[in-house]
C-alpha cells in the first residue's frame, strides 16, 4: 500500500503569503505526485468559497468538493508549514494540509493529524520542529486508535 | 414560569389522555406521506381506478398489508427507544401481520412501541456491564433474539385478538342490518373503518346483502353506509380550517385522494390521532344513512372505491337527489362536529406543538442541573426541535460537503475524547451531507452547513461548530453522553 502522506509532500517552510497561494502550493504537491488532476485544485477553490476549511488551532485543510472526487487518481495528503501566519478568511493559519481522499483510505493519517492539532501543546511542537522530517515524525507517532 | 409549575402539579387522567393522543399522532403523522403515496397508486391503478393497470396495482396489497403498518411500528418503536427500538418493533409487527388476514394497523400501533419498551427494559439489565468491544455483538443479538420471540408472541397472541375483534364487529353490523336498525350501524361501521377494517365490513356484510336487495328492488342504500365519502370529507375539511401544524397543512391534499379518489384510508390517521373525532364520523355516517332512508334512495352496485364519482355512477336513476343530499348532509354534520372538537382542543394542541420544545427544555434543564453548569450545547439542543426530545444519543455523525476533510477530522477528535472519557456504545462517523440518511441521533456540522444537514436529516439533533479542532462543544457532548449513561444505569 502506498503511503497517503509521503515525506516528500511535507514542506517545513512554505513560500505562499496569501490563502489562495497556499491552496495552490499545497494543491500543486498533490498534482506533482500524480494524485490528482489540475481540475481538483480548481475545485479546492470552489470548496473554499462555499465554506472555509479553517479548522482551528492554526490548521486549514483545503480539499475539493464532493463532485470533484472523479479528479482524484489516488488518495494523498500534503502538508505545508508557514513561518508567518497566513490570513485564512480572517483566521491565522500556520499549517495547510491539502486532502484528496478516496474510499476513506486517508482517514488513518488524517485522524492522526486531527488528534495532534486538537492539542495545543502538540501544535506548538509542530511549530517548533526544525525540519520536515521532524514534523513527519510527530504526526507518525500519534496513536490514533 | 408560573404556568409551568401549575402544569406540573396538574394530576392525572386528562394529561395522560392528552399524552396518549400526542403519542398516537407522533406515530402516524411522520408516515402520512406513505399513506398519500399508497392512496395515489391505489386511486390510479386499481381495476376500478382512474387508469387501471393490473401490473402496477400489484403494489397496492403489499403496501397496505406490510409497508404502512411496518412504518407505523417502526416510528412507534423509535419514539420509545431510538433506532434499535424501531427495528425490534418492526420485527415483532411482522408477527401480527402474517398472523392475520386483515390490515394490521391496531396491531402495529400496539406491538411496535411495546416491543421497543421491552427491549429498553432488557438492555437495562446489563447496561454498563458489557465488556468493552462486545457491545455491538450483545446489542445485535439481544435485539435479534427478542425480536424473533416477540414476532412469535404477536403471531399467536395478538393477531387472533384483532381478527376476533374484527369478526365481532362484522356480526354486530350484520345483526343491525337484519333488524332494520340501519342508522345505528354507523356506530359500529365508523370505528371499524378507522381501524382499517372497512373492507372487511363492506365486502363481508354490505355487499352480499346489498346485492340481494338490488335483485329485489333495483337499488340498495347499504352500498352507501361505508362508501359514503361525506363523513371523511367533513373531518378533513375541519382539519383544513381548524387543525394545527402538519395535520392542517396536509388535509387539503388528503381531500383530493379521499373524496375524488375514493381512498378513504387517507383520513383514518387524522381520526386516530384525535380519537374524539370518531363522534364526527359516526354523526356524519348516521346522517347519510338517515337521509337515504327518508328519500328511499340507494345505489345499483357497490361504489368501489368510495369516491364521489363512483358513487354518482352507481346511483340509481331515481335516487340522485337523495344520494347527493346524503353525501352533502354527512359531510356537513361531520364537519360541524369535528370543527367543535378541533376548536375546543385547539389551544391545547397549539400548546402541545410548542410543548414539544418545552419538554425538551425541561429535559435539558434537568441535565444541566445534574452537571451543575449551564451549557451552550444543551441550549443548542433545546432549540433543535421536538423530535429530538426523548432520543438517546448512540450514533453521532460529522457531516461536511465531501465527507472527506473537516468532518473526518472532527470525528477523529471527538472519538478520541469519548474514548478517553471511557464512554462505550457511542459511534462517531463522518459522512458527506448528501449521504445523511436520517438515522443519526446527533449530526455535527460547520455552522454554515447546519441548515443543509437539517434538511437531509430532520429528526436528528443538530449541532453547529465553527472550529473542528478544539471546539468547547466537544467537551459538552462528552459530558452529555456521560450523564445520559448515568441516567440509563439508574432507570
Amino acid at each position: 500500500m502506498s503511503q497517503i502522506l509521503e515525506p516528500r509532500n511535507v514542506i517545513a517552510a512554505g513560500t505562499a503569503g496569501t490563502r489562495d497561494e497556499a491552496i495552490r502550493e499545497a494543491g500543486a504537491l498533490l498534482v506533482d505526485s500524480g494524485a490528482v488532476s489540475d481540475d481538483y485544485v480548481a475545485s479546492m477553490f470552489e470548496r473554499e468559497a462555499s465554506v472555509s476549511t479553517f479548522m482551528g488551532n492554526g490548521l486549514a485543510i483545503p480539499h475539493g468538493t464532493n463532485d470533484a472526487k472523479e479528479s482524484i487518481l489516488r488518495s494523498a495528503l500534503s502538508l505545508v508549514r508557514y513561518d508567518d501566519p497566513i490570513d485564512w478568511n480572517g483566521q491565522p493559519v500556520r499549517f495547510a494540509v491539502a486532502i484528496a481522499g478516496l474510499n476513506n483510505e486517508h482517514l488513518e493519517i488524517l485522524s492522526k493529524i486531527a488528534i495532534v492539532f486538537s492539542d495545543e501543546d502538540e501544535v506548538q511542537k509542530l511549530i517548533d520542529a526544525g525540519s520536515a522530517e521532524e514534523i513527519f515524525a510527530i504526526l507518525e507517532e500519534v496513536n490514533a486508535e | 414560569m408560573t404556568t409551568t409549575s401549575s402544569a406540573v402539579k396538574r394530576p392525572g387522567t386528562r394529561v395522560h389522555v392528552q399524552r396518549f393522543g400526542t403519542f398516537l399522532s407522533g406515530m402516524i403523522m411522520p408516515n402520512i406521506a406513505a399513506f398519500i403515496a399508497w392512496g395515489l397508486i391505489t386511486a390510479f391503478f386499481i381495476p376500478t381506478g382512474w387508469t387501471p393497470n393490473e401490473t402496477i396495482a400489484a403494489m397496492v396489497g403489499p403496501m397496505i398489508i406490510y409497508l404502512l403498518p411496518l412504518l407505523i411500528a417502526n416510528t412507534g418503536g423509535r419514539m420509545i427507544y431510538g433506532t434499535r427500538g424501531g427495528v425490534v418493533g418492526t420485527i415483532a409487527t411482522m408477527g401480527v401481520i402474517v398472523g392475520s388476514e386483515i390490515p394490521m394497523f391496531i396491531g402495529a400501533m400496539i406491538v411496535g412501541p411495546l416491543s421497543a419498551y421491552l427491549l429498553k427494559k432488557l438492555d437495562g439489565l446489563w447496561a454498563g456491564k458489557v465488556k468493552p468491544g462486545f457491545e455491538m455483538l450483545i446489542d445485535n443479538y439481544s435485539a435479534g433474539i427478542l425480536g424473533a420471540l416477540l414476532a412469535l408472541g404477536a403471531f399467536f397472541g395478538i393477531a387472533p385478538l384483532v381478527t376476533g375483534f374484527s369478526s365481532v364487529l362484522e356480526s354486530g353490523v350484520n345483526w343491525l342490518v337484519t333488524n332494520n336498525l340501519l342508522p345505528l350501524a354507523s356506530v359500529l361501521v365508523e370505528p371499524g373503518k378507522i381501524l382499517f377494517l372497512n373492507n372487511a365490513i363492506n365486502h363481508g356484510v354490505f355487499t352480499p346483502i346489498g346485492v340481494q336487495q338490488v335483485a329485489e328492488s333495483g337499488k340498495s342504500l347499504l352500498f352507501l353506509i361505508e362508501a359514503n365519502p361525506g363523513p371523511g370529507l367533513g373531518i378533513l375539511l375541519a382539519f383544513t380550517f381548524f387543525g394545527v401544524g402538519l395535520a392542517k397543512a396536509s388535509a387539503p391534499g388528503a381531500i383530493v385522494i379521499q373524496f375524488l379518489g375514493g381512498i378513504h384510508e387517507i383520513y383514518f390517521p387524522y381520526v386516530l390521532m384525535k380519537p374524539m373525532l370518531i363522534l364526527a364520523a359516526i354523526g356524519g355516517g348516521m346522517t347519510g344513512v338517515a337521509i337515504n332512508i327518508a328519500f328511499q334512495t340507494g345505489l345499483r352496485a357497490p361504489a368501489s372505491p368510495g369516491s364521489i364519482f363512483a358513487v354518482l355512477i352507481q346511483t340509481s336513476s331515481d335516487s340522485y337527489v337523495g344520494v347527493i343530499l346524503s353525501v352533502i348532509g354527512a359531510a356537513t354534520v361531520s364537519f360541524l362536529i369535528a370543527a367543535v372538537i378541533l376548536r375546543a382542543s385547539r389551544k391545547r394542541d397549539l400548546e402541545d406543538l410548542a410543548e414539544g420544545d418545552d419538554e425538551l427544555a425541561a429535559a435539558v434543564a434537568r441535565t444541566e442541573a445534574n452537571k451543575g453548569k449551564s451549557s451552550a450545547l444543551l441550549g443548542g439542543l433545546a432549540g433543535a426541535g421536538a423530535a429530538a426530545s426523548t432520543r438517546p444519543i448512540h450514533n453521532i455523525v460529522f457531516a461536511c460537503d465531501a465527507g472527506m476533510g473537516s468532518s473526518a477530522m472532527g470525528a477523529s477528535v471527538l472519538r478520541n475524547k469519548i474514548k478517553k472519557a471511557g464512554i462505550e456504545g457511542v459511534t462517531v462517523v463522518n459522512q458527506s451531507i448528501a449521504n445523511l440518511d436520517g438515522s443519526a441521533d446527533l449530526v455535527i456540522t460547520h455552522q454554515d452547513l447546519t441548515d443543509r444537514a437539517r434538511g437531509k436529516s430532520p429528526d436528528s439533533v443538530h449541532l453547529s461548530v465553527d472550529n473542528f479542532m478544539n471546539s468547547p462543544k466537544y467537551d459538552e457532548v462528552v459530558s452529555m453522553l456521560e450523564s445520559q449513561k448515568n441516567e440509563g444505569v439508574i432507570s
